[in-house]
């Protein structure tokens, strides 16, 4: 079977809640710890999104649209995997590409070539894979002749650049980005634009994140408006944004 | 709504959950031990280094000073090397379990890879260090010209128990330090209390009959079994079935608790990276 045959429902999340400690510092009991995740929630814990339920169909680019905290990242990460609800099912039914925290995977005592298969690797790609698009990945980080040196050394935008390089070139058919496109210089940024507008014209689903008006209305398609720590409007991008600007008044 | 076929070129080989999971675990087992002997220049002797030095502590401690109280076995430094090596695994398994989740934050922030792995990678990556060791224990077989008995075949049996009990350990105190910090220290101090009390530098028969906490407490520590097997290769008479049986079943209870508290706790982990 290939990705490439995946068609319908790609992301798929049933009345979807997730609640947080307000005061992380609190004390924590062992009891608290093992008991049930259907209780009721305590006084020191609000849900940070809760009642969510939306399904994105492949080839589709949503927009997540909200203020800070009313839960964006959260749900992002829910999308992604790292994360798991207390109540409800998130369920992703292909192999996600995920822009968050890109760099994290890195291991600043290894060299850039070593950097790239683990992390590549982590994401699912066999070695074969790696070694057919090394080029590929290296060319796009425009990384010149530091393949050999310890990450570490890297400058900030090129550290950036070269892990963009590799999720980019993961091949899977979701897309889950958050914000990073706020990092590097003009020219590489519209370079990673162009990159994620050649994803999506190849069918992929893609979800993003963004506080960046111009960058949704310029991917996105539909819009997901998360307000009060819910889903306040699941609609075309373009209502959506005018809806949050008529509450917020950008 | 389809994607054409054609926009995505490559054909990717789609590997099973098992597949995947393995492919990740030898990659993170990979990305230790590369970090470890290849980022400095004496990377493979500092990982004997160690327990080679304490071996010759022990050795000069208790045979020279000491004159052994009762123990026989010899060459005691052979007997001390078969014990210290395996020992280093668990201790060096251990300490490392109390900063598991919190040392690769950034990646379990950002890959949704089954999260055992960050536990099971430390038990294989300082398994394949104790193996890695082997040669020095062999270099001291050879220059003593101590006995090899059958039960060295053993040693997958006292491998598999050791990675079992590692493994439960690991999923009972890598999720529980994310919440209580202060169990990393309590780690520490129960591992240099562990190492006197396990028949490391001893046999199991060494333990005195006429001291019953010890004793019971000694029957029931599933690595004193453990450390009985490997010695038994040099000392085939520090073999005990009933210790080794022991040991093995205190291993599963281990893993059985381990998986409780991890499959448990884990949602509470995530949201504290």
């Amino acid at each position: 079977m290939t990705t490439s045959t995946t068609t319908g429902t790609m992301i798929e999340a049933t009345d979807v809640g997730i609640r947080f400690k307000r005061n992380r510092s609190s004390r924590r009991s062992f009891k608290d710890l093992f008991s049930s995740r259907q209780r009721r929630s305590k006084p020191d814990e609000f849900w940070a999104l809760r009642n969510v339920s939306f399904a994105v169909p492949a080839g589709e680019a949503v927009g997540v649209v909200g203020r800070n905290g009313q839960g964006k990242s959260t749900l992002l990460k829910l999308v992604a995997g790292v994360i798991l609800p207390d109540e409800g099912t998130v369920e992703v039914k292909a192999g996600t590409a995920p822009l968050i925290e890109i760099t994290g995977g890195f291991v600043d005592d290894l060299s850039v070539r070593d950097n790239v298969y683990l992390t590549a690797g982590l994401h699912g790609m066999s070695k074969a894979e790696i070694d057919e698009r090394f080029d590929d990945i290296t060319g796009f980080a425009d990384i010149g002749n530091f393949l050999d040196t310890p990450y570490k050394h890297l400058s900030s935008g090129m550290k950036v650049r070269i892990a963009f390089a590799v999720i980019t070139q993961l091949d899977e058919p979701i897309l889950i980005v958050d914000e990073v496109l706020a990092v590097g210089d003009r020219m590489f940024r519209e370079k990673c634009y162009k990159r994620i507008e050649e994803m999506l014209s190849q069918g992929r689903t893609m979800f993003f994140v963004s506080h960046n008006e111009k960058e949704i209305r310029r991917f996105c398609t539909r819009g997901l408006y998360l307000n009060d720590h819910g889903l306040a409007l699941d609609s075309d991008i373009d209502s959506v944004l005018a809806r949050y600007n008529i509450d917020y008044g950008a | 709504m389809t994607i054409s076929a054609a926009a995505r070129p490559t054909e990717r080989i789609q590997r099973s959950p098992v597949g995947r999971y393995r492919h990740s675990l030898w990659l993170l087992t990979k990305r230790d031990l590369h970090v470890r002997y290849a980022t400095n220049a004496l990377g493979y002797v500092w990982s004997i280094l160690d327990p080679l030095l304490m071996a010759g502590i022990y050795f000069l401690v208790f045979t020279v000073i000491f004159h052994r109280g009762g123990i026989t076995e010899e060459p005691y430094i052979v007997f001390l090397l078969s014990g210290m090596l395996p020992w280093t695994w668990f201790n060096g398994a251990v300490s490392d379990f109390t900063r598991a989740y919190s040392r690769d934050a950034k990646l379990i922030r950002s890959v949704a890879i089954p999260r055992t792995i960050w536990i099971n990678r430390i038990v294989l990556s300082k398994g394949i260090e104790y193996l890695f060791s082997l040669p020095v224990l062999a270099f001291f077989v050879i220059v003593t010209g101590a006995q090899v008995h059958w039960q060295l075949a053993l040693m997958p049996l006292a491998l598999l128990i050791q990675a079992v009990l590692l493994i439960g350990l690991g999923l009972l105190v890598a999720p529980l330090v994310m919440f209580f910090r202060d169990l990393e220290r309590v780690v520490r101090l129960l591992l240099r209390l562990l190492f006197y009390v396990s028949a490391v530098l001893y046999p199991a028969t060494a333990v005195p009959k006429d001291f019953p906490i010890f004793k019971v407490f000694s029957d029931l520590n599933p690595l004193v079994g453990l450390f009985g097997i490997y010695h038994s290769a040099f000392f085939p008479n520090d073999l005990h079935w009933d210790l080794v049986l022991s040991s093995a079943i205190g291993s599963v209870i281990f893993l059985i608790i381990g998986w409780l508290v991890y499959s448990r706790t884990i949602r509470s982990v995530l949201k504290e990276m």
